[in-house]
């Protein structure tokens, strides 16, 4: 019998471990998701969850039910997500490039462990999943957020830092580069 | 092909972002433009396709080890909160310990010193107690609030005797054997609290 989820919140704010473990269950697959579409990488993704689950421990205090919490996990996590792609740049660990043309040519990314990687989907969404993996990151985290997940552009400006009008040049960038690889 | 200087407006109007009129001129446009008539169908079946994506993914190897290690060490507020429950148990024992052994040897630091000591131990107890009995179910709250109740009164009893008939050796005893019994039960309901 599935647990009831309030009861399960209430349970983990009051730092019942077996609580959190069956909302880390019942969540998981969609911040996996999420993580690994926004990064394309299926190490990072791996390790971004984890981040985001600790994260959401440390933070569960804050959730005062205002909203879903499945809802409060996932912007938890974009938010987790950018902060690392933030940190990174700033150690120059890892430099992402916006203007990256050759992106669109590496589907071995995909196929390395990038979203759609050895998945049982359709070949229509197999496509588009890994003509999204090769999207220059910018384009391809905005069209993830805006298109797959739902969020409007003011909240992607706010979560990820970017001006509105960024966000709207990226998703537009994405949808062309989308439309290029999936017609070639 | 889609006409170059439409690409924001068609994107805006596959968006469903447009104002009437911008909207009544991209339908005008799209009627007669079959590229960009082309373009609105293929932004539609890329949206689409995008909504279509599998919600979840479920990670290849089990993540949750990994989380509840990082949330064993972190669970600092628990850590922080068991050890100054425990420290204050052991300062409460450790009252309780000098107290008895003035309580035999009358010329130590006096009695008034040996009271001052239990009352801060268990204040202290009371007191941790109090930021955790949220932690504690109702009845056990209730429990334990009424049988302090009873060894309060007990300890009010012996310390009204105790004043009447201060060398009374036996008195102090009955004074500690109380005092013991708060700070036990005190210790045992910030343990369950800590834990929990």
């Amino acid at each position: 019998m599935a647990s009831d989820p309030t009861d399960l919140i209430h349970r983990a704010q009051r730092g019942d471990q077996v609580a959190f473990e069956a909302l880390y269950r019942e969540h998981v697959g969609r911040v996996y998701a999420l993580c690994l579409r926004l990064t394309s990488d299926a190490a990072q993704a791996d390790e971004l969850t984890q981040d985001a689950f600790v994260r959401a421990w440390e933070r569960l205090a804050s959730f005062r039910g205002e909203s879903a919490f499945g809802s409060w996990l996932y912007r938890l996590t974009v938010n987790v997500v950018f902060l690392h792609f933030r940190a990174a740049r700033r150690r120059s660990l890892r430099v992402f490039t916006t203007d990256d043309p050759g992106a669109l040519e590496r589907p071995e990314e995909a196929e390395s462990g990038g979203p759609g990687a050895g998945r049982g989907a359709g070949a229509g969404a197999l496509d588009l999943e890994r003509a999204v993996a090769g999207l220059p990151p910018g384009a391809r985290q905005v069209f993830v957020l805006h298109d797959v997940e739902g969020y409007r552009h003011e909240e992607i400006a706010r979560l990820t830092g970017v001006a509105v009008g960024t966000s709207k040049a990226q998703l537009f960038r994405a949808r062309r580069l989308l439309r290029e690889a999936l017609h070639r | 092909m889609m006409c170059r200087e439409m690409e924001v407006k068609l994107n805006e109007y596959v968006d469903g972002t447009l104002d009437p009129g911008e909207r009544a001129a991209v339908e005008a446009h799209v009627a007669r433009c079959s590229g960009c008539r082309a373009a609105v169908a293929e932004l539609r079946a890329l949206l689409g396709g995008a909504q279509e994506l599998p919600r979840t993914i479920e990670p290849p190897r089990d993540l949750w080890v990994g989380i509840a290690a990082r949330l064993g060490r972190r669970a600092t507020g628990n850590v922080q909160r068991a050890f100054w429950a425990g420290a204050l148990a052991a300062a409460a024992v450790f009252a309780i310990v000098v107290g008895i052994s003035h309580l035999s040897r009358p010329e130590g630091r006096g009695w008034a010193a040996v009271q001052a000591d239990y009352e801060q131990s268990a204040a202290a107890l009371a007191a941790t107690l109090a930021t955790q009995r949220g932690h504690l179910r109702p009845a056990t709250v209730a429990l334990v609030e009424r049988n302090l109740q009873i060894i309060d009164a007990a300890i009010r009893e012996s310390r009204a005797a105790l004043e009447r008939d201060p060398g009374n050796a036996e008195l102090r005893e009955l004074f500690a054997a109380a005092y013991r019994q708060k700070v036990e039960l005190l210790r045992w309901a910030t343990r369950v609290a800590t834990a929990s």
